[in-house]
């Protein structure tokens, strides 16, 4: 290496608390030229966010630097005097985080923080100057309506107009070197490899140099020069992108390669034969369904707005099956959940249980439903009540819904956590301390220790890493075999459901846009925005559809103001006049799916005229 | 600006019903409580007729809600809270014995009484609140941001101490202390701005501990949050973060507390007042209650009743100007 932007050497961080561990950074030593992206992946726990972090400057107690440095164009950063540090921070390197929604002030417009950051690091800018650049820097980056949009609070961006916002944080003090950590882990997989392309974009036009720090392999595949693996807080290799993932010389790089998340490469889990499956009675039915909230505005006297969550959704789950309904944030996914559990009552159209309609049921059926149909929530930490023992948590359900004795419920409850893989002599004991894995499957052992005969996943795996969430795939797989348990899987993570599922349904803006077979929409998606979807995802091998083809711009319209035509029409590659005009139904496929749309990517797909009809009327 | 417009409408109309609502539970309870005014007004040697008379010329003998009616027309249209049952224009209590000569001029207006008390107990009210702000910010705002440190043990622990101190306890103590030792500083009644030091410094040490307390977690919190946190990686200096971002968060839990601590100021000025002898809204107000003074309770009632929908909106509105997340 000729030129040297950043250089790290011998930088080792411990924990001062705990003397005795192993230390979170072990002699980490690498360098960053002008320009370069450099990718640092590791799994969690492997101290890439420490590492991050402590190149800023930025070690919270108990963390400490034990020894080592890190250079900035020859200028020591961990000994920097505070001004000289601040300086280094505002215009030398930047920092953009997981979480960019904590990066700002909830009650003041983003623009303006920016802007008095800008002139925190370039002191004598005016502000008038400063808010320039920040529009500038806003158009820079896409975000729509720039000047609108400074002025608002954080609370009204998105996740990717947040992120977005939070690049421009980092960037404006023209920063030579930029360190993202994590950033796309939040975001959808559309707006994720928007994110993606903008770095690239911002790389080639300001020769600005990146640090990308991700446990996700595929995220960074087309984007870094270099790949620099750590594990358990050491430098295990690094070499060039493609020479690193295609021949890793290490066994911690082999195993993040190969438990990179795979959807082409990978076989659809065996559903029962699909004919079979599809002809038997519903074990749960949709028809029509709409949610719609009112919403009291702010900048009128008396009014409201309309925010349609759920528009008329339509759909059959069958016994023993596992539905997976993909879609992005804002797409109705948890609302409809709501509704299927009937925590949440539609305003309009039917859910059937097992052939009866739920709205019709009495105080008594609805409570017996709620142990036929249980929920598995995303959250590990939030959804498992600190204070009560584990076993409490799972016996809770049980106590409301049997007649078992104490003794037979804890026989019970113990026997679960044995089947769901938890040692039972934990029942005693209080959740802290466990791993996002283990508590999940607290969370699935209360779910199914009533023998529900419907699950429903909301998102049960996302907040898992790869390690954790394959031994609780395979636990699902066999829970479902051996007790016929109809699955529903609500999740945003496409090589997820590409490994769960037996049908999936693509859902967008409140619809259901497409569903058929795992297959059918991994191999042959119909619709456009299914296809956008497929070529956003992240994963390890070459995308049969290129991104640069398929990729949708811009994010969904509000569900507030929606458009007379098709919802996708906006953002879709292959829209027509006609699609701007009249909004598609739902139609059969000749695979036994359904689409929602005027144009799919393969119309001899689609079944006859006749039957078209035939649908609309019934649909 | 629409918003502002909408939110102050929706509020003071609101407020108005609740106001309303508030008379008429007052009005309510004070006639089906025992005592008749007439009665009282007229002595207990005067014979029935005159009683009978005095009841139909004040209106008592209408029905309820045509006296109600009168009473809040006179208040909407008028201005006019009626007369006290019990004092002349004088000053002096009135009533009893007096008979038929008893007539409404002598007695004195509701309004023009409490105008005469209002100044007085506003003047108390404003030394005390200023002195506990002045004391408490400081200390609370040092605190907080030595969380976690002795600093912020100590301002805990004296707050606490303070606090479970009862006022009239403390206000013995310190005209023990300062008035009957000292003699630095007069105990009782009202004779010039010096009488005001005293309960105003009793006041202040009610309120300060619990300003003290909010401070101190607010401005801590603030400081835990991931925004401030992140704020000197960002490139923000100290003193920028501290003022722009630590203490404007901390104002909002601030306001409220201050909005909570301006109602139980009123109570508080009932104790105050009555145990310094301070000639008072506070002091006016425990008289009238146990003289049965029925004009002069519910107007008080209806002016505290006012005064807690407009600290509300008042609290409301100005949190919104600091967190313009909040849904006023």
């Amino acid at each position: 290496m000729t030129e040297k932007l950043l250089s790290v050497s011998e930088l080792s961080v411990a924990n001062a608390a705990r003397p005795g561990d192993a230390p979170i950074l072990d002699h980490v030593s690498f360098d960053v030229a002008p320009g370069e992206a450099l990718a640092i992946i590791g799994r969690s726990g492997a101290g890439k966010s420490v590492l991050g972090r402590s190149l800023m400057g930025w070690t919270e107690a108990p963390l400490t630097v034990t020894g080592g440095s890190v250079s900035l164009g020859g200028e020591e950063v961990l000994e920097a005097a505070p001004d000289a540090l601040r300086r280094i921070r505002g215009t030398g390197i930047g920092y953009v985080g997981a979480d960019p929604t904590r990066v700002f002030d909830p009650t003041l417009p983003v623009g303006r923080q920016i802007a008095e950051k800008y002139r925190a690091v370039r002191p004598g800018v005016s502000m008038k100057e400063a808010l320039e650049r920040v529009h500038e820097l806003f158009n820079l980056v896409r975000i729509p309506e720039a000047r609108h949009r400074m002025e608002e609070l954080p609370s009204k961006y998105s996740g990717g107009m947040i992120q977005r916002a939070a690049i421009v944080d980092a960037m404006i003090g023209e920063t030579k070197l930029v360190i993202a950590d994590n950033v796309t882990q939040p975001l959808d997989v559309t707006v994720a490899a928007q994110i993606i392309r903008l770095f690239q974009d911002l790389r080639e036009r300001l020769g600005t140099a990146f640090i990308f720090i991700t446990s996700s392999v595929p995220t960074i595949k087309d984007f870094a020069d270099r790949i620099v693996v750590m594990d358990k807080g050491r430098i295990v290799e690094s070499g060039p992108t493609r020479q690193l993932l295609e021949a890793p010389q290490t066994e911690a790089s082999g195993q993040l390669i190969a438990q990179s998340p795979k959807i082409w490469g990978t076989t659809a889990p065996e559903s029962l034969s699909a004919s079979d499956e599809l002809n038997r009675p519903a074990a749960l039915s949709i028809t029509a369904v709409r949610r719609t909230y009112k919403v009291p505005r702010k900048d009128k006297l008396f009014g409201s707005v309309f925010v349609q969550a759920v528009r008329g959704a339509d759909f059959d789950v069958y016994p023993g099956e596992s539905l997976a309904i993909v879609g992005e944030s804002g797409c109705g996914k948890s609302t409809l959940m709501r509704l299927l559990t009937w925590l949440e009552e539609p305003d309009d159209g039917a859910v059937h249980f097992h052939g009866k309609n739920v709205g019709t049921f009495t105080k008594k059926e609805r409570f017996d439903l709620r142990a036929q149909l249980q929920l598995v929530l995303q959250d590990p930490y939030g959804s498992i009540p600190a204070h009560w023992t584990i076993g409490r948590t799972i016996s809770e359900s049980l106590r409301l819904h049997s007649d078992l004795g104490g003794k037979a419920r804890r026989a019970r409850v113990e026997a679960t956590m044995a089947e769901v893989g938890l040692d039972p002599a934990l029942y005693d004991k209080l959740p802290s301390g466990l791993s996002a894995g283990q508590r999940q499957r607290i969370n699935v052992a209360r779910a199914i220790v009533l023998e529900p005969t419907v699950l429903l996943l909301d998102e049960t795996f996302s907040a898992l890493d790869p390690m954790e969430q394959t031994p609780l795939i395979e636990l699902f797989r066999t829970l479902q075999r051996e007790r016929a348990i109809t699955c529903i899987f609500i999740s945003h993570d496409l090589a997820l459901v590409r490994r769960v599922a037996s049908r999936v349904a693509v859902m967008y803006l409140g619809r259901i846009v497409e569903i058929g077979s795992n297959e059918n929409v991994f191999g042959r998606p119909l619709h456009p925005y299914t296809r956008a979807l497929l070529s956003a995802a992240p994963t390890i091998e070459a995308s049969p559809y290129d991104p640069g083809e398929c990729l949708v711009d811009g994010e969904p319209p509000s569900p507030i103001r929606l458009p007379k035509g098709c919802a996708f029409a906006e953002r879709c590659p292959v829209s027509r006049p006609e699609c701007l005009e009249s909004d598609p139904m739902l139609r059969n496929t000749l695979a036994r799916g359904r689409i929602a749309c005027h144009f799919p990517l393969a119309r001899g797909m689609l079944e006859s005229a006749e039957t078209k009809e035939e649908i609309s009327r019934v649909g | 600006m629409i918003a502002t417009f909408s939110f102050l409408a929706r509020r003071l109309s609101q407020g108005a019903l609740i106001v309303f609502l508030a008379a008429l539970i007052v009005f309510t309870l004070l006639r089906v409580g025992p005592g008749d005014p007439a009665r009282m007004l007229a002595g207990g040697l005067s014979d029935q007729a005159s009683v009978d008379a005095l009841s139909e010329k004040m209106g008592l003998n209408d029905p309820f809600l045509v006296q109600f009616g009168k009473y809040v027309g006179g208040i909407v249209l008028h201005g006019d809270f009626g007369q006290s049952y019990i004092r002349s224009e004088s000053g002096l209590s009135v009533g009893g014995g007096h008979g038929d000569d008893q007539t409404r001029s002598d007695r004195a207006d509701v309004l023009s009484l409490l105008g005469s008390r209002l100044p007085l107990s506003l003047g108390l009210a404003l030394a005390g609140l200023g002195l506990a702000l002045l004391v408490s910010a400081p200390i609370g705002i040092y605190a907080g941001l030595r969380a976690g440190k002795w600093q912020e043990s100590l301002s805990i622990m004296g707050s606490s101490l303070l606090v479970s101190m009862p006022s009239f306890w403390i206000a013995g103590l310190l005209v023990l202390l300062i008035s009957i030792k000292l003699k630095w500083l007069p105990a009782v009644g009202y004779e010039g701005p010096r009488y005001l030091i005293l309960p105003a410094i009793v006041l202040a040490i009610e309120m300060a501990p619990i300003f003290i307390r909010t401070w101190s977690s607010a401005i801590s919190s603030m400081t835990r949050r991931d925004f401030v946190r992140v704020a000197p990686v960002r490139g923000l200096g100290q003193r920028q973060i501290f003022s722009r971002h630590v203490l404007r968060g901390a104002a909002v839990p601030f306001i409220n507390t201050l909005g909570v601590m301006l109602t139980s100021l009123i109570g508080s000025l009932l104790v105050i007042e009555f145990v310094f002898d301070f000639p008072g809204l506070g002091k006016l107000t425990v008289e009238a209650v146990l003289q049965r003074d029925f004009p002069l309770v519910q107007a008080i009632a209806i002016i505290i009743s006012a005064f807690f929908v407009l600290v509300n909106i008042a609290v409301d509105f100005v949190s919104g100007l600091f967190d313009p997340r909040l849904d006023y």
